[in-house]
């Protein structure tokens, strides 16, 4: 240590005595928050409320209150099925989704699977592409005269059920949704600390034992919130039984009816209702099982998980999960691999390749895909903005109301995307903030579908903050917005990042919202594939899926590089 | 030199919580002047760091006032207050290289690039960062990055000097070293310091005067010998260096001490005598009107059977030797717990199990009284 003397202190470092000036800018931007948040969401969902008991075309006042829209749920066997159909497609889905899921997170946080990383970055792809992109793979590969179709009749001499349907539905839907199961309880299984499993162990229970008292219980509350999304989401698809739904009509499919039939936005509202209160319904009977949401807690073990070498281990584990991969994967492979076919009609593979029918859309694809680019890049900033606020506003600042900031935000995320769709078709058809038809309606919807997205991921990036040093930064002098820029913001980059590519690549193929909000000047991409799809030109529709998945793909692959975080960390 | 002083008065913070509102700071009266030293010391959740915390500005006041220079810092912002600030896990800002993070606060004041490096480059370098300019605080050791947080906390010449736990993170030998570090820079600097810690032995070493927090009251301030020798109170008495409950009658007492009854009718002198608040007395569990407490290093302790052996029984049931001294626990009913005694010069003959004799010199003892 030198002893050297410090040069005496700047009397012009000395800042001016000021008078006290009170720090408004929390105030001013909790208001903002507050105004967006009611106009955006609570107004609209209020709305769709209110009118889905209000027979169509009246005005919503109290002498029009009725239960006419609720009515047909007694009276009309199609809306009654539908109810009944969904129920048993995302109750199905959700079972399925959960039951493939847990053996392969089991196995990739318990056994030395090779290749796990590019597993683990395999298993967001089918969260990434819509879908009802992939949905009609399932058509060419079991439909009538699909491929699989055609070798289990031959060989086995098996018949598969009619993929219109039911079971195309949960198929499609399962495989597409597992990842959300499989990612939240493979990341609680890794976390877990591992010295809970070896004292078991030292205590003489047997691995089954082990897995089935302690590893199981640990992380029921993972895989209840892991469901919760699957149910939610199957609930809330309208592009797959769209696709693959033929005459068999869940909630979904019936609103997209009313709407696009009838234009009974009464009638549509009622039965998002209906979908609402069964996504209520669901999340009181999960909540049992995430009370004890506790138990799973980040221990100071810097040790991970041991993972099992033992060869049969490793051989059954490999096997499920690069199986299961592998048919989560097969409708994105078979989407591209057709998209190479140029002649593909009555046979069971291709005769030509080529590449006939990109040329095909060109001229019909630049438009969309700007479109989508430019619709989910206004709501991606505005997300990301936005989340940036209420996050920090619902961590950093004490105030009365936190809770509601938190929840209010987080309602998106229970609501169905349809529920979202009918709620602003609703709200904002007619009256002062009349926005049918334009951009800014997409934008604001996508905006509010997605801000739970944001928020999440910005709010565990400023929670990895010490407050210290923002204290640090205020001590130095900086005011609060200072701060933010200087110190925060610097910080919590990689988290604002990862945010935006997530929300940005999950509404590229948006259709839920769009189906209802898209006017023909605003036509996305999904819109477009959705046309060509039903519509039966299924090769075009595979080019223009491809193109999106491919940019998806990209996106998040750049993300994941530029943040060195593993893509899967990316979603959860 | 800076003849300035913080003048604290009636500091109140109260948080609202869910069970209901709690006391965290009561009622602190405080004056510090000039380029002292002053810690605040006390176990955790005292209110010691709630006091340092108000004083920065970073926790709201609920009543009292807090001026400095005979302006009032209550109504300023943190940003406006000019303080240094050390914080217990260094804050450093992790994408500020060292430089960067000792001109933060320069930076924000606007002083001009040169001015910057003329005046950072010494600090650095008195801290013994020398080379260390470009790193990042991830590159550095626990030492270091407390150097560099001292340095980002005193480079913008501040009013007022404060470290929460600035040491509690680092290893024992470091701890020493820097709390040496920090008293001679600041004396160099003239800065008025406040710093907080529950280590007393930290306290003692480094300030110039300490004040003792318990359940949110300052319960006693003053230069580190005079509170070690003459404790106001129980806790005090026991949370500064270790001591012996003698719970007692007080005979006649006058201003220069008097004559105390222990339980087993054992007479003694007392030297000093101080107030006994009665809350404190049922919380050390005192059943008698007054408590004689003495230190461990002036007890004595004599084998039963000594020639000069007086004053109260007991047994001994262990003994530590520790080097430079040996430090015996003794069982002992005028006490109210085992008595501990340390002496470098042990009694020949008395070993574990022994019966013996404790004694005391009057001006060694303290009576506490009501």
């Amino acid at each position: 240590m030198t002893a050297a003397p410090i040069t005496p202190p700047h009397r012009g470092a000395q800042p001016r005595t000021r008078r006290p000036t009170r720090d408004w800018t929390p105030w001013l931007v909790g208001t903002i928050t507050a105004v967006v948040l009611l106009l955006l969401l609570v107004y609209p969902i209020f709305t769709t409320l209110a009118s889905s008991f209000v027979p169509q075309g009246r005005p919503i006042a109290w002498e029009n209150l009725s239960l006419v829209n609720f009515e047909r749920f007694f009276t009309s066997p199609l809306y009654q099925r539908a109810f009944v159909n969904s129920l048993v497609v995302s109750l199905t889905t959700t079972a399925i989704a959960t039951v493939i899921a847990l053996p392969a997170a089991y196995a990739m946080a318990r056994v030395e699977i090779p290749a796990r990383n590019f597993l683990m970055s395999l298993s967001v792809i089918p969260l990434i592409a819509p879908p009802f992109i992939g949905a009609y793979s399932w058509v060419i590969l079991l439909g009538r005269r699909g491929i699989f179709t055609h070798y289990l009749d031959q060989w086995f001499g098996l018949s598969v059920p009619t993929i219109f349907g039911p079971f195309g539905i949960i198929l499609a839907l399962s495989l597409s949704y597992f990842p959300f199961v499989f990612l939240i309880v493979q990341g609680a299984l890794s976390a877990a600390d591992p010295y809970i499993e070896e004292s078991a162990n030292i205590m003489g229970a047997s691995r089954w034992r082990i897995l089935r008292t302690i590893t199981f219980p640990l992380v029921i509350p993972s895989i209840a919130s892991g469901a919760l999304i699957v149910f939610i989401r199957s609930l809330g698809n309208v592009g797959v039984p769209a696709v693959l739904g033929g005459d068999y009509y869940v909630l979904p499919t019936l609103i997209l009816f009313q709407v696009e039939g009838f234009f009974n936005l009464n009638g549509a509202a009622a039965i998002a209702m209906v979908n609402v209160l069964l996504v209520i319904l669901f999340l009181l009977f999960i909540r049992r099982f995430q009370g004890r949401k506790r138990y799973v807690t980040l221990t100071g073990t810097t040790r991970g998980a041991r993972r099992s070498r033992r060869p049969l281990d490793v051989f059954v584990g490999t096997a499920y999960v690069w199986g299961l991969m592998f048919l989560a994967l097969l409708p994105q492979m078979l989407v591209v691999f057709s998209s190479f076919a140029e002649r593909w009609a009555g046979t069971l593979l291709p005769t030509q390749y080529g590449l006939a029918n990109y040329r095909l859309i060109l001229g019909n694809v630049l438009q969309p895909i700007l479109n989508s680019v430019t619709l989910s890049g206004m709501a991606t900033l505005m997300a990301l903005a936005f989340g940036l606020i209420t996050a920090y506003v619902s961590l950093r600042k004490r105030f009365a109301g936190r809770w509601l900031i938190d929840i209010t935000v987080m309602l998106p995320f229970v609501l169905p995307g349809i529920v979202t769709g009918v709620a602003y078709l609703t709200t904002f058809n007619t009256g002062p903030l009349a926005m049918t038809g334009t951009a800014a309606i997409l934008v604001f919807a996508y905006f509010v579908r997605r801000l739970a997205y944001a928020f999440r991921s910005i709010s565990a990036a400023i929670g990895q903050v010490d407050t210290a040093l923002e204290d640090a930064s205020t001590i130095c002098g900086a005011s609060w917005g200072r701060t933010i820029r200087k110190v925060t913001v610097p910080l919590i980059a990689p988290g604002i990042l990862a945010g935006g590519i997530l929300v940005f690549s999950t509404l590229i193929g948006e259709l839920s919202v769009t189906i209802m909000l898209f006017s023909g000047k605003w036509k996305t991409v999904s819109i477009a594939i959705f046309e060509y799809l039903t519509s039966y030109r299924t090769a075009p529709a595979a080019a223009m899926g491809t193109i999106v998945i491919v940019i998806t793909l990209t996106l998040v692959f750049t993300a994941s590089r530029l943040l060195r975080r593993g893509m899967a960390d990316l979603f959860r | 030199m800076k003849q300035r002083e913080l003048r604290i008065r009636g500091l109140t913070k109260v948080f609202e919580t869910p069970e209901g509102p709690v006391t965290a700071v009561k009622d602190v009266d405080l004056d510090i002047s000039g380029d002292e030293f002053f810690s605040m010391l006390g176990p955790s959740g005292c209110g010691k760091t709630t006091t340092l915390r108000m004083i920065s500005g970073l926790e709201t006041i609920t009543s009292g006032t807090i001026q400095f220079a005979d302006r009032d810092l209550s109504a300023l912002p943190s940003a406006e207050r000019n303080l240094g600030m050390v914080f217990q896990s260094y804050a450093l800002f992790p994408h500020m290289n060292v430089f960067e993070n000792a001109a933060y606060g320069l930076r924000l004041r606007k002083v001009p690039g040169r001015q910057i490096q003329d005046r950072v480059q010494p600090l650095l370098n008195a801290l013994g960062l020398q080379g260390l300019h470009g790193r990042y605080p991830s590159d550095l050791s626990g030492g270091q990055q407390q150097r560099v947080s001292i340095a980002r906390a005193l480079a913008y010449d501040p009013d007022m000097f404060l470290l929460d736990e600035p040491l509690a993170n680092l290893d024992a030998k470091l701890r020493v070293q820097m709390r040496e570090e920090i008293r001679r820079i600041q004396k160099e600097l003239g800065v008025l310091a406040v710093y907080v810690t529950h280590d007393q032995e930290e306290a003692m070493s480094v300030s110039d005067r300490i004040g003792v927090f318990h359940l949110g009251r300052l319960m006693q301030v003053g230069p580190p010998p005079e509170v070690y020798r003459r404790p106001t109170s129980l806790f005090v008495a026991d949370f500064i260096g270790k001591i012996n409950f003698f719970p007692a009658h007080l005979g006649t007492a006058d201003a220069r001490g008097g004559r105390a009854q222990l339980r087993s009718g054992v007479e003694v002198e007392v030297g000093r005598l101080e107030r006994l608040d009665p809350v404190e007395r049922d919380d050390f569990g005192i059943d008698t009107p007054a408590v004689v407490a003495v230190r461990p290093e002036h007890l004595r302790l004599h084998a039963y059977d000594a020639p000069d052996a007086r004053g109260t029984e007991g047994t001994v049931r262990r003994v530590l030797f520790l080097g430079s001294i040996v430090r015996f626990f003794v069982t002992c009913a005028d006490a109210t717990k085992e008595v501990l005694v340390e002496t470098a010069d042990p009694p020949a003959g008395v070993d574990e199990g022994s019966r013996v004799r404790l004694s005391f010199a009057p001006q060694h003892a303290t009576c506490f009284r009501s």
